[in-house]
């Protein structure tokens, strides 16, 4: 059809020449650019929060974002406070729900500040500098075995919970379950809190001594051993865990006490030399967004902070149905009180001395 | 480029108010700093007291429960980040959160008072404070430093919101100062504008003074706007006196010249019309004399420059003229003769001007004086200068001859010949070289015309 003409004849010569050139370097070089960014990054997020509970989050934030391939660790509390302290490469988000460790990292300058859309609109109570970010609303609770149940009067109070343990000693000896505060960064936050609020905390704990308490580090150990029979009551424990465990295993109850019930958040950061910023800021937002928090109202039991998601697990259902006697763990600096060495090595020392029983 | 009052005035309040403003706005930055600082020390000082406070000494060691509400008042409202540490007397960290830069020098500061101080720590600037607890234990009293510190954000944010406040102020205030100034200067210029209209609607022939009510300022100038209209005005009247006055001189000889002319005509007697010629020759000679001195007249009126100015010899100015008027028919029946100093006289002057001048003289002697009148031009050197005199002794009635330096006086000799413009001349010449006319009658009879010189204008040179 070129051919026909000579003069356009001359013209095709220079548009095939043009476009050997385009061919021969600019390809290559356009591939390079736009090939580079679609190829997958890497992002690393070292996690004190199960992954077969998370599963559903990280799963529709893979099908969100194809071009990152997820580096999901699962750790313990201190685990993941140790990795984002000293790890040779930073991890890229660091979540955990030891809120005082997380609190510490943050201010100690381990977090960067994240700045976009969801950020911006999330609440001040739920989030320290623009840098931590409470994702989660997840109540303390009681569990127990419905063995216990028959044998006596279930407890709903932490009073009732301490009157059980002094009346029967004989039958709970070893059977009950707490977090212990020396392994795990959660147990350590739950029983200084517990602490704060009463003097009375040291009663309870005198009396889990007297019925040998067994001190655990992970919440899914505690349900498995509730569950197998190993142990009858478990306190302290997470009632988002708790709650989903529940619903398959008939043998467990889970009760949210009555008189009050701690609530913490899981927060998460960026951390300060991220080596993959963009796709960890857009981990972050999708944690915040509606997307990802109607997933975690919805699939997991990690309720939601949002007043704008509807689903089984949220904040507002939670207070709707517990009333207000929910009391959160406020996100700011007294939770440094906790790390404080002094502090928490003379909480510890004392907790050691209550809990083990006199001869 | 003229000078516009509005815009000079305009820069010159932009430059005071920017000038003024720099000098608020670093003060305003400099308090608010102060004022942020005094704030948020106040809360570092609460925390210090708040941990000092929970200090207590169970073993012998000092034991602490770090309180959360101290953290949270460390971290203020605006989320910083905080650091402590709670150092031993002998120098041992008993609990912190931080190795925090503490110098020796600030060791020894606190056993004295509490320390502030602003320090860098991992790269970001934090506000320290520092405090001693002596408090007493059964075993020991040691005591322990408290020290507290939390980054400068807070501070930061709430310096630029005072500043920000100032400036709003300081704007507000340029603002309305400025508005003012516009309707001030508005107003002041008022006058000036009323006189410009005045001025702008005033008819050409119109010199009467002006009245336009303006400030005391502008008095000065419109009063000497009105003195410069009276003179003007003075000037138009001598100038249209002159104007009339010579062209009345003009007509009568031109007025004889058509009689004659027309008495000429009416005859048929050749001798008849010589004499006719005769007359009309004569009168037309004085006509165009009395037409060249009216030209010289108006000559004379512009100012003579400096630069045209020569060395003249005087004495032998007046000799020349002498002669000059010695051969003319007119001298024939005086006398004419010459007073001059054995050495010559000089002087700075206008060559033309003052052969004119001398010439007048004589020619006013000639004509005012019966014959055989002794008529005599001199210099003489006095203390005041030099003087160029011109003196009769024909009879003179006149008890002030100095009137008839205005134009078209003729001594009371109206029917003598002559244009009325010698001495007139003559004055406008002298007053050329700053010297000074006087008319003078002699013992027992006779006129005395003296040109005072200025010292100034003789010239010694030669």
């Amino acid at each position: 059809m070129i051919r026909r003409e000579p003069l356009a004849g001359q013209h095709s010569h220079c548009r095939s020449a043009l476009a050997r050139c385009v061919r021969r370097a600019l390809l290559p070089l356009l591939l390079a650019v736009f090939g580079g960014a679609a190829h997958s990054e890497t992002l690393i997020i070292e996690g004190a929060l199960d992954r077969d509970v998370f599963e559903p989050v990280l799963a529709l934030f893979q099908r969100n974002n194809p071009d990152i391939t997820l580096d999901y660790r699962d750790r313990s509390t201190l685990m993941a406070d140790t990795f984002a302290r000293t790890a040779k490469s930073a991890p890229d988000v660091v979540i955990s729900s030891a809120m005082p460790w997380q609190m510490a990292l943050s201010n100690e300058g381990f977090a960067q500040r994240v700045d976009t859309e969801e950020t911006r609109q999330w609440p001040a109570w739920a989030k320290w500098r623009e840098e931590l970010f409470g994702f989660t609303f997840e109540p303390i609770v009681m569990a127990y075995r419905l063995d216990l149940a028959a044998a006596m009067k279930p407890p709903s109070t932490h009073q009732d919970l301490l009157d059980l343990l002094l009346n029967h000693r004989e039958e709970l000896q070893g059977k009950v379950v707490t977090y212990s505060p020396l392994n795990s960064g959660i147990g350590d936050m739950l029983s200084q809190q517990d602490a704060r609020y009463t003097p009375k905390m040291w009663d309870l704990v005198a009396a889990m001594g007297q019925v040998g308490v067994h001190e655990s580090a992970r919440s899914k150990e505690m349900l498995e051993g509730l569950s197998s029979g190993k142990y009858w009551l478990a306190y302290n424990i997470l009632g988002s865990y708790a709650m989903v465990w529940a619903q398959n295993h008939p043998e467990v109850v889970v009760q949210v006490p009555n008189d009050y019930s701690l609530v913490m958040m899981r927060t998460a950061f960026v951390h300060r030399e991220a080596e993959h910023p963009q796709a960890a800021y857009r981990f972050v937002g999708f944690l915040l967004s509606q997307e990802g928090q109607s997933v975690m109202a919805g699939e997991t039991p990690l309720f939601s902070v949002r007043p704008d998601v509807v689903g089984p697990y949220t904040a507002q259902r939670l207070r709707d149905e517990v009333g207000d006697h929910l009391y959160p763990i406020p996100l700011n600096a007294s939770l440094l009180a906790f790390v404080d060495p002094l502090r928490r090595a003379a909480f510890l020392k004392r907790w050691q001395e209550t809990i083990t029983p006199e001869p | 480029m003229a000078q516009s009052l509005k815009r000079s005035l305009a820069l010159w309040w932009c430059v005071i108010m920017f000038c003024l403003g720099g000098l608020l706005l670093i003060e305003a930055w400099a308090s608010a700093k102060r004022s942020a600082d005094q704030a948020l020390d106040g809360q570092l000082e609460a925390a210090s007291l708040a941990i000092a406070e929970a200090i207590q000494w169970p073993d012998g060691k000092p034991m602490l429960e770090m309180p959360a509400s101290a953290l949270q008042i460390l971290a203020t409202r605006w989320q910083e980040r905080v650091f402590y540490q709670l150092i031993g007397a002998q120098g041992e960290s008993i609990t912190s959160n931080v190795q925090l830069p503490i110098t020796s020098r600030m060791r020894t500061q606190i056993k004295k008072a509490p320390v502030f101080a602003n320090i860098k720590l991992q790269g970001s600037s934090l506000r320290l404070h520092g405090r001693e607890v002596s408090s007493a234990g059964w075993e020991t009293q040691e005591p322990v430093e408290v020290w507290v510190a939390h980054t400068t954000e807070g501070r930061e944010a709430l310096a630029q919101t005072l500043v920000g406040g100032t400036l709003t102020r300081i704007a507000m205030t340029m603002l309305i100062t400025g508005l003012i100034l516009v309707f001030v200067m508005r107003a002041w210029l008022m006058p000036i504008r009323r006189l410009r209209q005045v001025l702008r609607g005033r008819k050409l022939d119109d010199y009467s003074a002006l009245h336009v009510d303006v400030p005391s300022e502008l008095r000065e100038l419109t009063d000497t706007l009105d003195h410069l209209l009276e003179r003007q005005d003075q000037h138009r009247e001598a100038l249209l006196r002159f104007i009339a006055d010579a062209s009345h001189q003009l007509r009568t000889p031109l007025a004889g010249l058509q009689n004659t002319s027309e008495l000429a005509l009416g005859s048929a007697d050749p001798e008849r019309w010589r004499q006719a010629l005769e007359t009309i020759c004569q009168a037309s000679g004085r006509t165009s004399r009395l037409a060249a001195q009216l030209l010289n007249l108006a000559r004379l009126r512009h100012q003579v420059s400096q630069a045209d100015l020569e060395s003249i010899n005087l004495s032998a100015l007046v000799r020349e003229s002498l002669m000059e008027w010695a051969d003319r028919q007119q001298a024939r029946g005086h006398d004419l003769g010459a007073e001059l100093p054995e050495t010559d006289i000089w002087l700075k002057g206008e060559a033309w001007s003052l052969h004119e001048l001398i010439g007048n003289l004589i020619d006013n002697a000639l004509r005012y004086t019966p014959e055989g009148t002794f008529i005599t031009a001199g210099i003489s050197r006095t203390a005041d200068g030099i003087t160029l005199w011109v003196e009769d002794n024909g009879p003179c009635t006149e008890t002030d001859p100095q009137r008839w330096i205005a134009p078209f006086e003729r001594a009371g000799l109206q029917g003598t010949e002559g244009s009325g413009l010698g001495l007139a001349i003559v004055a406008s010449i002298a007053e050329r070289h700053g010297a000074e006319l006087r008319l003078s009658t002699c013992e027992p009879q006779g006129l005395r015309v003296c040109v005072q010189f200025p010292q100034g204008g003789a010239d010694d040179q030669a």
